[in-house]
């Protein structure tokens, strides 16, 4: 089979492309083929990547300030003996809807003796499972891989299994204000990899 | 180098035979440009594919998100509006093709023994693509989709015993909604598309056994279809793709403003490769009995198709190939004729500019009146969703508590059988004409022109006399406050005694403060107070000293001695809101001021419409576009009053404030702070403020 595909080929090939018009015609029927094909391709890569814009109405306050700052909680309800979570709440865009506050994802806020707050963003660094605190064992457990983390964010082996996470939880900046506000500035990481990156 | 990854692909793959195979068809007589049709068709379907999957990542069907997606689609897509105006015209251009194709077959005689199962595939595949337009209308679920679509499936409804059964499996229920929507899209992105493809490889199928038709008499040497048959339909195909993308730039395919239900749109007509259709059943209206609807629309074109599917049987009888060419040609004909009629209905007033009084005429005239509602409507929705987006109820839930769009359409509804809406300059796509004035009324007719009510300009002119004044039909019109004691003191008092041109100009001075002052009382907002402080404060000195005798029968302020209505909060939001609900508690019957015929819309006794209507229309009259639910801006006229509280500084922010913006956060502080989330889908008042105590919620 493939010998006389071979003997017959040098010949037919010529025949085949053997004109201009056989090399225009296929150039035509390659840009017809690729026209329409590059339409679509061009809004469904460009439109994912592109700046979207908020409503022109929508208000300031119910999302971030310039600084990315969302208000969580007043400092009032945040303890000193254990995290609790927050979830941030704000103005989405998803698409063609523009909807009024939205949880945006949730963080862990405490105390320590000095009154200092501190936050972590509940998404584990590893995979992006929602990690929870535990009372029992007053840590950060991941109910995907195994990954636990002590109340300062930092990595925890549990009863001899490894950790998989490749770095500690990750901390967000707190901000409180005079009327004791606290602000959070909300961003997400890029999971998996040892260095935090803004996503 | 390409040669030899060639060799090795092809010793693997066979590739070389197969194209050898597809493309080495002889053609008897030669490539001819007349055979591109064909090839084109095909072209204009894998072209309507490839943009309709990538039309498809981007569209959501469901009676909330379908409008939304298109406006998306169309407008925010990174080159959105090219994408869905080459799958728009591409349509179009397929149903252009397809009776050239037809034609050239039938004249062809390419329909005969033996390629009768290629000419019923052919058949089969124009209305699988006819199928897919009807289908595709639909989608953007805008009013003119909807309506006429609606039409199309009410006729699914016409045979007798099954047609009832037929319509609701078409509908996907009694009524129009997401299932239609989602039965319409599963039918024109995947079951429509996947039978074409099956019908046309069976039809290239056929074409390949039997050849191509060729009756040319000059002897031109035979050719193969690869490469000179090929390049002419490359080229063709290539110069339909270019037109096809110049017109979706220089026309990019419309969106109407969203389907409502309960918005009948008067203007519904089908895509115009189906107007023939639509026209035909005007003809099947019954007058001789036998021609109703049901033949109309069902019958005949199932008789027509009918002969269509026969033809190969009758070319075989000695005049049946003429015949054959007869009908199709008085079909195609004929469906052209229908669809010149049906536009020039349409636009008859445009060609007729004279028969004002002819009914084609009044008829074209609404036609057209509508379809400027409905960009009226469209340009409302848009400067809607781009300043608050589009919530989660969809696009309805916006329009309902926007007071120009709800304004615009209650006022038709409601108010413009007396009054008219005469917006001009930057409003004037808002205008409502008024009644309709008989050509045997005497004098002016219909009640005031609510455009500008309130305004200083309105009121200038309610305080001057002739024809824009208060005798035009602009104000007292002919109510019977045309032969009032207002307009005999505006006319046979204040400007009758104002006698040299220094006392004219003098009275000109005064009315503008007057007008100033009064409208103050008004509180517009979009009105420049603050810039205009000392006509108001002149304005409301004259009033005090009864300068132009208005407080002789109205109460102002600290002049309690009027009979008549207050001027205190003249056109404010209450004023219009009580005006509207029950003008007699305005008027006072004993004096003689009586109301002449506005109805009471929301009383004891009648409620025509509802609070919130009132409201709409209350906004809407006051070019107040907060929405419904949200606090109306503050609009504090008097920067210097001591008596308001507030500082020179704060009132003219806020007045500049709340020409720009709607919502202002103070407005909103006071309502409720124990707003729990199941109240906020409803309670857009409290919705400002609970963002902050959400956020603590665990
Ligand atoms: S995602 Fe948390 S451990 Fe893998």
């Amino acid at each position: 089979m493939s010998d006389t595909t071979n003997s017959s080929g040098g010949e037919s090939r010529r025949g085949f492309f053997g004109s201009f018009s056989a090399w225009l015609a296929a150039l035509v029927g390659a840009v017809l083929g690729v026209g329409p094909v590059c339409v679509g391709l061009y809004s469904f890569i460009m439109d994912p990547l592109r700046e979207k814009t908020r409503p022109r109405k929508s208000r300031a306050e119910g999302s971030a300030d310039a600084n990315g700052f969302y208000r969580v909680a007043s400092s009032d309800e945040i303890s000193t003996d254990k995290p609790r979570r927050f979830t941030i709440v704000a103005d989405k865009l998803d698409a063609w809807n523009f909807i009024e506050n939205q949880a945006l994802g949730a963080v862990y806020l405490q105390k320590n003796e000095n009154g200092d707050i501190s936050c972590f963003h509940t998404t584990c660094p590893h995979a992006g499972c929602s990690v929870a605190y535990e009372q029992d064992s007053n840590a950060y457990h991941c109910p995907c891989h195994n990954s636990s983390f002590k109340l300062d964010g930092s990595k925890l082996d549990v009863g001899g299994s490894t950790n998989p996470s490749p770095r500690p939880l990750d901390k967000l900046d707190v901000k409180v204000d005079d009327d004791n506000n606290v602000y959070i500035r909300y961003v997400d990481y890029y999971t998996g990899k040892h260095d935090k990156i803004e996503k | 180098m390409f040669g030899k990854l060639y060799k090795w692909i092809d010793s693997r793959t066979g590739i070389q035979e197969s194209l050898e195979e597809a493309l080495y068809e002889n053609i008897p007589g030669g490539s001819k440009w007349r055979y591109v049709s064909g090839s084109m068709l095909v072209f204009a379907f894998m072209t309507q594919a490839i943009t309709g999957i990538f039309l498809w990542m981007n569209y959501s069907p469901g009676s909330q998100n379908a409008w939304a997606s298109v406006y998306y689609i169309t407008y925010n897509l990174e080159g959105g509006s090219l994408l869905r105006g080459i799958h728009h015209v591409m349509a179009q251009a397929m149903v252009c093709l397809l009776p050239i194709h037809i034609l050239q077959v039938v004249i062809e005689k390419a329909y005969v023994k033996p390629r009768e199962f290629n000419w019923w595939l052919g058949l089969v595949l124009m209305k699988i693509t006819l199928a897919l337009g009807l289908t595709g209308y639909l989608l953007p679920w805008d009013q003119k989709g909807y309506w006429a679509t609606k039409v199309a499936t009410e006729l699914a409804a016409l045979p007798p015993v099954i047609g009832g059964y037929l319509q609701k499996i078409v509908v996907g229920g009694q009524e129009y909604g997401h299932f239609t929507l989602t039965r319409f899209f599963a039918l024109h992105a995947g079951v429509l598309p996947g039978l074409l493809v099956g019908f046309l490889v069976l039809h290239l199928a056929m074409f390949r056994k039997h050849g191509i038709t060729s009756h040319s008499s000059e002897k031109r040497a035979d050719q193969m279809f690869w490469p000179m048959q090929v390049l002419k339909d490359g080229i063709a195909c290539a110069l339909l793709f270019a037109l096809v993308v110049y017109v979706a730039i220089i026309h990019p395919a419309e969106l109407g403003p969203p389907a409502e239900p309960t918005e009948p749109y008067g203007a519904a007509r089908p895509e115009w490769y189906f107007l023939f259709l639509f026209q035909m059943l005007k003809y099947f209206d019954g007058s001789m009995g036998w021609n109703n609807e049901f033949v109309g629309a069902i019958v005949f074109p199932a008789v027509l198709f009918g002969f269509m599917f026969l033809m190969p049987f009758i070319a075989r009888i000695k005049i049946g190939h003429a015949l054959n060419v007869l009908i199709i040609a008085l079909t195609v004909g004929g469906a052209g004729y229908l669809t010149y009629e049906a536009v020039q209905e349409d636009n008859y007033n445009l060609n007729n500019p004279d028969d004002i009084d002819s009914a084609a005429y009044k008829k074209a005239a609404k036609f057209h009146a509508e379809v400027k509602r409905a960009d009226t409507e469209f340009r409302l929705i848009d400067e809607l969703v781009k300043d608050y987006g589009i919530p989660l109820e969809g696009p309805l839930a916006l329009q309902q508590k926007d007071p120009y769009t709800m304004g615009l359409r209650l006022f038709r509804r409601q108010c413009a059988s007396c009054h008219a809406y005469n917006a001009t300059g930057e409003n004037e796509y808002l205008a409502i004409a008024g009644p309709e004035i008989p050509a045997t009324a005497e004098g002016p007719m219909g009640a005031p022109d609510l455009y500008g009510f309130g305004s200083p300009d309105w009121i200038k002119g309610l305080l001057s006399t002739g024809e824009n004044g208060i005798e035009g039909a602009k104000y007292f019109g002919n109510t019977s406050h045309s032969e009032g004691e207002m307009i005999a003191h505006v006319r046979d008092t204040m400007w009758a005694e104002a006698e040299s041109d220094e006392a004219k100009q003098n009275l000109v001075k005064m009315i503008e403060d007057v007008a100033w002052a009064l409208s103050a009382e008004a509180r517009l907002p979009y009105l420049d107070y603050a810039g205009n402080q000392d006509k108001i404060q002149a304005g409301i000195g004259h009033l005090n000293d009864d300068v132009l005798g208005c407080v002789g029968c109205h109460n102002y302020k600290e002049n309690e001695f009027g009979y008549v209505f207050t001027l205190d909060n003249y056109a404010s939001s209450e004023w219009l809101t009580t005006m509207i609900a029950d003008p007699n508690q305005i008027y006072s019957e004993d004096l003689g001021t009586s109301n002449d015929r506005m109805p009471a819309f929301h009383s004891d006794a009648t409620k025509l419409l509802t609070e919130d209507e009132i409201e709409l229309l209350v906004r809407f009259l006051r070019q107040d576009r907060t929405l419904l639910g949200t606090a109306s801006p503050e609009v504090n006229p008097l920067v210097d009053d001591a008596s308001e509280q507030e500082n020179t500084e704060e009132a003219a922010e806020s007045t500049e404030e709340n020409s720009e913006e709607d919502s202002d956060s103070e407005a909103s502080e006071s309502t409720d702070e124990s707003s729990d989330e199941a109240d906020e889908a409803t309670d857009e008042s409290s919705e400002e403020d609970s963002q902050e105590s959400d956020a603590a919620t665990r």
